[in-house]
């Protein structure tokens, strides 16, 4: 039993999960790297343009891929408050507290490569029949939300845990309104020519080189996540004494 | 020791909001009065025509009653914090969801059934077809208890902070989605000759989603806040 | 466990209790029980913790490391009895402002141990307010609600009164009337745990200052 808790405990050390990012994050650079110019360069250069979409298919490369990314923002923020809420864990407070800005990054880019890419195959930047792209937005309001409720609560401690009950609400939320939104649109109009989805036109190719750029961007993702991460940890753990060390080290 | 009960704490509860909403008068009048506002201007901004409104009528009920909702919200729990009534909420022995839970039902009794009330007349001047009244106040009757009690969870975790009004806001508005749509979705299907059923059982298992769950939730966040 | 050893346990322990509020150390191991027919006066300067420990025995903050008993059993899995025996007056009154002094009264004691209404009217003319029974509290003096809110002392069958810092808006026949509830609540078997800067006059009074040791 104490075995099974050592290692959960561990995990939520600040100085532990700092040493061994350290250690990590060039792998985990090297490899994002390599694989998101291997997937910008083949969508941009290599992918026959589509028959029917012409070049703008290539943007839908990035776009599934950051959507996928961004779909997984809620649910990390619920399981991190969990954890923040139950076992009191600061480090899933501080994941917590730096994904929600970078979620709402991600959900931007996605409504931005989205309407992007609308723009050329629906003609409109906006399109209200696309639920995907509706349940997005109500996404990134929600966001918003967990963003300035952490601002506006000045107790670190308070914020965290209000942030973390909303984070909980909220994906509990995101399914709903994801699920309601995809209903209003099929009663509204018939299953329209409109999709996002990739569909059959494109041949494995283009499967490949998303399938790239998803590994590629969920690494980025993690990344951004981990180096956020590393900064809350120094900032919040300054009168540690590992930290000072590790800043006398580094001068 | 004799205990207080829990039905008579509850009541109680209940009781109490009621009469400072009573006393109180604007926590009654205000969103009333501003969703009646509200709905007028739809006309004016959009079209006087009745062929136009007719479509639009359910939406624009729907929507100026989520507003009407969203301004009521600012003065759920708010005297209570200044004074320090809801520390002794904290402080009973009974169980605090069920007391925030009465305190919910206050005030929506006070702030969304006066609304609720009006809201035919209001239809009627957008000239919403006959076969929509029912639907349309039976959607709201299960539609904005659901809101009230989303937005009880917002105003929870703001409570006691200086403005809060756009958080509310960006926190509420994403959350009620799904009860505008199915709102509506049950009016217009029942416009169309159909059976609105569907819709209001949908309306009906949020309710019962947003009863067990969100109290729960508004009782944890306060205790969050207070801390 | 015998029979008597129910009776001899303190009404509340305190035990090694540390709390750090925004990277500040409040107060560091603290130790100290209440037993029954006790008052203890929490002291202290200015930001030294006082409100903070009584919110923390009161369950309102758990930003805490340590250990709280009431009568024995660790308060964290017993907040429903410990509440049930607990009344707490806090720097918020607790007062209603459009309600009258019998509205306010009726929905707190129902909170805890349910009044009458003669009761009521009862204690609130003990604490002076004869006549303001149905007078909105907002036409009522600071003081006059802290007096409303003070009523509840007596309607309380609670044996753990916490107040925090109860006698800065009283008058004087009012700084006297409760520190006789405070004197007699203990004599009954309760115990009251205070904050003030007020010089007490009571028997078996004990002091406990805070932010001494830092």
């Amino acid at each position: 039993m104490a075995g099974r808790w050592q290692w959960f405990h561990r995990l939520g050390s600040p100085k532990w999960f700092y040493e061994k990012t350290t250690r990590w994050l060039p792998w985990l650079i090297g490899v994002m790297a390599l694989l998101l110019a291997v997937g910008i360069v083949w969508a941009l250069l290599f992918l026959p343009p589509d028959y029917q979409q012409g070049h703008t298919s290539r943007i839908l490369v990035v776009h599934v891929a950051v959507a996928g990314a961004s779909l997984s923002f809620f649910p990390l923020m619920a399981v991190a408050g969990t954890v923040t809420l139950v076992w009191r864990i600061k480090l899933a407070d501080m994941v917590a507290k730096n994904a929600a800005p970078l979620g709402a990054w991600f959900t931007f880019l996605t409504l931005a490569t989205g309407s992007i890419w609308g723009s050329v195959s629906w003609g409109t930047w906006w399109e209200w029949t696309d639920s995907r792209l509706v349940s997005m937005l109500f996404q990134f309001f929600l966001l918003l939300g967990v963003i300035s409720l952490r601002t506006a609560i000045e107790s670190a401690e308070t914020a965290a845990r209000a942030c973390a009950l909303l984070s909980i609400v909220g994906c509990i939320n995101v399914v709903i309104i994801k699920y309601s939104v995809a209903w209003w649109n099929t009663l509204h109009q018939p299953p329209s020519p409109i999709s996002m989805e990739v569909g059959s036109p494109n041949g494995p190719e283009f499967w490949v080189a998303t399938a790239i750029m998803i590994v590629g961007v969920y690494l980025f993702l993690a990344v951004s996540l981990i180096l956020a991460t590393r900064n809350e940890i120094l900032e919040r753990e300054n009168k540690a004494q590992w930290v000072r060390e590790l800043a006398l080290r580094s001068r | 020791m004799i205990r207080a009960s829990v039905g008579a704490a509850f009541r109680a509860t209940l009781k109490r909001d009621l009469l400072i909403s009573v006393k109180r008068r604007n926590d009654i009048l205000n969103p009333f009065m501003f969703f009646i506002i509200v709905v007028t201007l739809f006309p004016i901004g959009i079209s006087p025509e009745s062929a136009m409104l007719r479509q639009l009528a359910a939406g624009v009920v729907w929507i100026s009653v989520l507003l009407a909702s969203m301004l009521a919200m600012d003065s759920l729990y708010r005297s209570d914090y200044e004074d320090g009534s809801l520390e002794q909420l904290l402080l009973s022995s009974q169980p605090l969801y069920l007391l925030v839970f009465a305190k919910n039902i206050a005030h929506w009794l006070v702030s969304g059934l006066p609304v609720i009330l009006v809201s035919p007349l209001l239809a009627y001047m957008l000239s919403l077809p006959a076969d929509g009244y029912l639907t349309l106040v039976a959607s709201l009757l299960l539609g904005t208890p659901v809101v009230g009690m989303l937005g009880s969870i917002a105003v929870a975790l703001t409570v006691g902070l200086g403005s809060r009004g756009l958080i509310l806001a960006v926190i509420t508005v994403p959350m009620s989605v799904p009860v505008l749509i199915f709102g509506t979705l049950a009016v217009q299907n029942s416009l169309a000759g159909g059976s609105p059923l569907g819709y209001l059982a949908l309306l009906g298992a949020m309710l019962a989603a947003a009863v067990s769950l969100a109290p729960v939730a508004t009782a944890a966040a306060l205790r969050i806040t207070l801390n | 466990m015998t029979e008597n050893s129910q009776h001899s346990r303190p009404l509340l322990q305190v035990r090694a209790l540390t709390c750090e509020r925004e990277e500040r150390l409040l107060f560091r191991d603290l130790d100290f029980s209440l037993d029954a027919g006790q008052v203890l006066q929490v002291k202290g300067g200015n930001g030294s913790g006082k409100t903070t420990l009584l919110r923390i025995i009161c369950g309102l903050n758990d930003g805490y490391q340590g250990e709280l008993y009431w009568q024995g059993n660790a308060l964290t899995e017993h907040w429903d009895d410990f509440h049930a025996g607990l009344l707490y007056i806090g720097h918020r009154v607790a007062v209603n402002h459009v309600l009258t002094p019998l509205e306010n009264l009726r929905w707190s004691c129902r909170l805890h141990d349910p009044a009458a209404d003669d009761d009521i009217c009862g204690a609130l003319a003990e604490m002076g307010l004869a006549g303001y029974e149905d007078s909105p509290c907002y036409s009522l003096s600071a003081g006059q609600q802290q007096r409303v809110s003070l009523a509840r002392l007596l309607l309380s069958s609670a044996r753990l009164w916490i107040l925090d810092e109860p006698f800065t808006t009283l008058d004087i026949d009012g700084v006297a009337l409760l520190e006789h509830l405070v004197a007699r609540r203990a004599q009954d078997g309760g115990a009251v745990l205070i904050t003030t800067h007020h010089k007490l006059d009571l028997p078996r009074l004990r002091t406990l200052t805070l932010g001494v040791a830092q």
